[in-house]
């Protein structure tokens, strides 16, 4: 009995470390493709700022009127196309966070000291926030979740954004100042990234 | 006392053999062992191990006592080059990125710490197998280990050349390997009366063939010059952005859970 539990679990490790070593061998750079990309999703997310307007387009004052004046059909398009947009806004708020991890990886790439805590953190954030991603988006999907809370959540990561953009002009001036300054430095702030 | 190899055994053997000879002559005659010092060292032991071993067999047979000794000390030997030429050649990949590197290396030391205790604990109070087991522990550390490294280095989106690309996963596939037939052939052929020690041979350098051939056509080309230290960022930059990031992210993570508990209109 024993003999078949080491079996199972050191078996079941070798495997499992070959299909981990087979993924990570053959999946290649794709994260940082998706990240960089300018696909149909990155152009959508452009309005991502225009937080008013779809803030206006998802409120719920113009699918009560609707109902109220008995248009069942435009009612149920409506909220079709509500769900169509809040789940686009979703993926447009992971781009977000992943434009700000993106951020992260490159300062500590660039750093000469890493903190292992600090970048624990960040990948315990990163578990996280994938997780309730997930939730929140199964919920869209099956219409549970509030078009409302969508608003200001979006309010966070576009402050988030406008905070990290600064931050980083002043991180690169910082960067151009120390490899001036520095007569050994080969390299520059888009390198390793 | 001699006993003779069964014909397979000797032909993979052989064939092993014939590939790392080749290898050797490329990492010598590409000029890779400038670079690569102690991963020429692993191949070069590699190939005294197996023609020491050859000899060993022939003499006193591969089931004799002195078969087992210097099978198994041999084998720690080798087993020690390869953790340093693996190491070598994680320091190539990331010697541009020093704060990755010191993060890297405080990963592989955590992980082994860990993995070791999961492996003394699994192994405990068996000591007639305490050698293989050993052995699979070792291999499982090493794996494990080495799999978190290339993780964090997709993780950080750094560039790994091809050819020590190839080198990584060729240690990583021949460990994995090594810890299956650690645990499933032992467990199961060992018991049924078969020709345990020809098919461990086969199955144990098969795969390590393979793996010599991929080492071969990979290092036939040349090595990626070496880059420019990446760290250009004075290190008080990383100490006040990445909590400032963190500390968003943390945000951002609060209001998702916000929004989870949000009741519908």
């Amino acid at each position: 009995m024993t003999v078949n539990y080491s079996l199972v679990i050191f078996a079941g490790s070798g495997l499992l470390l070959l299909l981990a070593m087979a993924w990570l061998a053959f999946s290649g750079t794709r994260r940082q493709e998706k990240v960089a990309g300018n696909g149909p999703l990155e152009r959508e997310c452009l309005h991502i700022s225009r937080l008013p307007q779809i803030k206006q387009a998802l409120a719920n004052s113009d699918f009560v009127y609707l109902k109220e004046q008995g248009h069942p059909a435009l009612a149920k398009r409506i909220r079709k196309e509500r769900r169509r947009i809040s789940l686009v806004y979703l993926a447009c708020l992971r781009v977000e966070f992943e434009k700000l991890l993106h951020l992260a990886r490159m300062v500590a790439v660039m750093s000469p000291n890493v903190a292992v805590a600090q970048e624990v953190q960040g990948l315990r954030l990163n578990f996280e926030f994938s997780c309730r991603y997930y939730l929140i988006y199964l919920r869209l999907v099956s219409g549970v979740a509030p078009l409302e809370a969508i608003g200001s959540l979006t309010n966070m990561v576009s402050a988030l954004t406008v905070r990290m953009e600064t931050a980083m002009s002043e991180l690169g001036e910082r960067a151009a100042l120390s490899a001036e300054l520095s007569p050994h430095n080969g390299g520059g702030l888009d390198a390793g990234g | 006392m001699a006993i003779k190899l069964q014909p397979i055994v000797e032909i993979v053997w052989v064939a092993s053999f014939v590939v790392q000879l080749a290898l050797c002559g490329i990492l010598v005659i590409f000029g890779h062992f400038r670079r690569l010092p102690f991963f020429t060292l692993y191949v070069c032991l590699n190939l005294c191990q197996a023609l020491f071993l050859y000899f060993i067999y022939q003499h006193y047979g591969d089931r004799s006592q002195v078969a087992y000794v210097a099978g198994w000390w041999s084998e720690a030997i080798t087993l020690l080059a390869r953790l340093f030429a693996t190491i070598e050649i994680l320091h190539l990949v990331l010697i541009s990125y020093r704060g990755i590197w010191g993060l890297a290396w405080r990963l592989l030391a955590a992980t082994s710490v860990v993995v070791l205790l999961f492996v003394s604990v699994g192994s405990w109070g068996n000591a007639r197998q305490a050698l293989i087991r050993a052995d699979r522990g070792y291999h499982l550390i090493f794996a494990v280990a080495l799999i978190l490294c290339l993780a964090m280095i997709r993780y950080y989106f750094i560039h790994v050349d091809n050819a020590y690309k190839v080198l990584l996963v060729g240690f990583c596939f021949y460990s994995c390997v090594k810890i299956l037939l650690n645990t499933v052939l032992y467990n199961f052929l060992n018991h049924l009366d078969s020709p345990y020690a020809t098919v461990w041979q086969i199955l144990a350098v098969s795969p390590y063939l393979i793996v010599l051939l991929f080492w071969g056509a990979a290092l036939l080309h040349p090595l990626p010059t070496m880059r420019e230290q990446q760290a250009v960022l004075p290190a008080s930059i990383y100490g006040r952005i990445s909590p400032e990031i963190n500390l968003q992210l943390q945000a951002i993570n609060k209001q998702l859970m916000n929004f989870w508990r949000i009741e519908g209109p």
